[in-house]
């Protein structure tokens, strides 16, 4: 691996709007071999990871992409005019993880889960374009279905589905707040 | 433990329910929780009860209460909750039908909602994780969160609603009326084709003009069911329909996402 190869893949995480995976960077670096283009990208990685960088590589949404570090959030969002960025309610998230850990699924089958009417929560989730509609099922009334969206996986800094938390991880929550009671 | 109480709510040696009220010293108003599984989950634990042996009188009765503070009265949610205490009431009456044999334990009246709880608990766990993921995230920032330089835009159209549709359809429709509509021309048009010469086109063109689509349509009925392949379209977030200005045609074209999907497939 040399310095050029990962000032190189430096650009081209730099110029993409969206992750670059490691098969787009094979396709693009003609001939570089797999593992060349990944110790570039461990590299890379290392690097600006450093104190005295303002950006960072991670990965997400099966690929690599720069953004800026948490601590540097008050300056960038006063330079970018944003007051602060709302995180999700607790309606919209918890229809989120329905949907995340169910999916495909369809607006009742979210609902039954819940208990609650999903309408609004799912509306603001397609606005903010975390969910995306991918067809209706064979079932009476032919309901939507959905299914997260790429968005997704960058919103919460998931590689893949697979990064979502575990049955395990989830069942040592529980462990802990029955603990706290106890 | 097992119910056999006389009446439904008094029938249990549970200590005695928190009486509404301030003078319970633990004020939680209804609208806190997320909905009635939320709300039945905290009674739970609360009073430290095994979710797989709920005593079910003692906890109807605590949920009861808790409907009865609320302060104002949402239609919707009411019903959510309501319909929850129907279910308690009803898994109650259940168990207190005398039966020759004891019941095994999948036939456990119970059974339909502690799985309905456990489903959920695992839910709210989930959440907790994803929201400590999206606190970090959320101080992030990524390229495409940079909001776009001014001025490259062409005028800022309207997005349209249905109505609005709706609005130009009928217009159309007046510019056909001179059309003799008691012959009846032999020509069937499905709908499934019709979608699918719609998105063709959608793809091919980018941009499809509303009026001019319909104009070209030979008969009525094909252009009707076209109008409904538009609004399909539309509600399904698939297309997206812009007028310019007022009373002008409306031009139709995919959304951005979807075309991505659709190229996708």
């Amino acid at each position: 691996m040399t310095d050029d190869l990962k000032a190189l893949v430096e650009s081209l995480i730099f110029v993409s709007q969206e992750p670059v995976s490691l098969d787009r960077l094979q396709a693009v670096l003609e001939g570089v071999p797999e593992a060349d283009i990944q110790a570039a990208v461990d590299a890379l990685a290392t690097d600006t990871a450093a104190n005295g960088r303002g950006i960072h590589i991670v990965r997400a949404g099966g690929g690599w992409l720069f953004t800026t570090k948490p601590g540097h959030d008050r300056e960038v969002r006063r330079l970018l005019q944003i007051e602060r960025k709302n995180r999700l309610s607790s309606a919209g998230l918890e229809t989120l993880a329905v949907i995340a850990y169910r999916q495909p699924i369809t607006q009742s089958e979210i609902s039954a889960i819940r208990g609650v009417d999903a309408t609004g929560a799912l509306k603001t989730l397609l606005d903010k374009k975390l969910i995306k509609i991918v067809g209706r099922k064979k079932a009476p009334g032919n309901p939507l279905v959905y299914r997260t969206s790429e968005e997704f996986l960058l919103y919460l800094g998931l590689d893949s589905l697979e990064g979502l938390p575990s049955e395990a991880e989830i069942a040592k929550i529980l462990e802990e707040e029955k603990a706290v009671e106890g | 433990m097992t119910e056999t109480g006389p009446d439904i709510l008094t029938g249990e040696d549970a200590p005695v329910p928190p009486a509404p009220g301030p003078a319970d010293g633990y004020q939680v108003r209804l609208d806190v929780f997320e909905g009635p599984l939320d709300l039945l989950l905290f009674l739970i634990r609360k009073k430290k009860i095994d979710i797989h042996d709920i005593p079910i009188a003692a906890i109807t009765r605590d949920y009861l209460g808790y409907l009865e503070r609320k302060t104002e009265i949402n239609l919707d949610r009411e019903a959510e909750f309501v319909f929850i205490a129907a279910l308690l009431i009803y898994i109650k009456s259940q168990m207190l039908l005398p039966r020759e044999t004891d019941l095994a334990e999948s036939e456990d009246p119970r059974r339909v909602l502690v799985d309905r709880l456990v489903e959920y608990e695992k839910v709210r766990a989930a959440c907790s994780l994803l929201r400590e993921r999206e606190d970090v995230q959320i101080l992030q920032w990524k390229r495409d969160f940079i909001p776009p330089l001014h001025g490259e835009s062409e005028l800022e159209p309207v997005e349209l609603s249905l109505f609005d549709l709706a609005e130009s359809f009928f217009l159309m429709m007046n510019r056909r009326a001179a059309d003799d509509t008691r012959i009846i021309r032999g020509r069937d048009v499905s709908y499934e084709v019709k979608m699918k010469e719609l998105v063709t086109l959608l793809h091919e063109r980018s941009v499809i003009d509303f009026l001019e689509y319909f104009e070209a349509h030979a008969s009525l009925e094909e252009a009707l069911i076209a109008f409904f392949c538009i609004l399909e379209l539309v509600k399904s977030r698939v297309a997206v329909a812009v007028q310019d200005e007022l009373f002008q045609t409306i031009r139709v074209w995919l959304r951005k996402d979807a075309r991505r999907t659709a190229a996708h497939d």
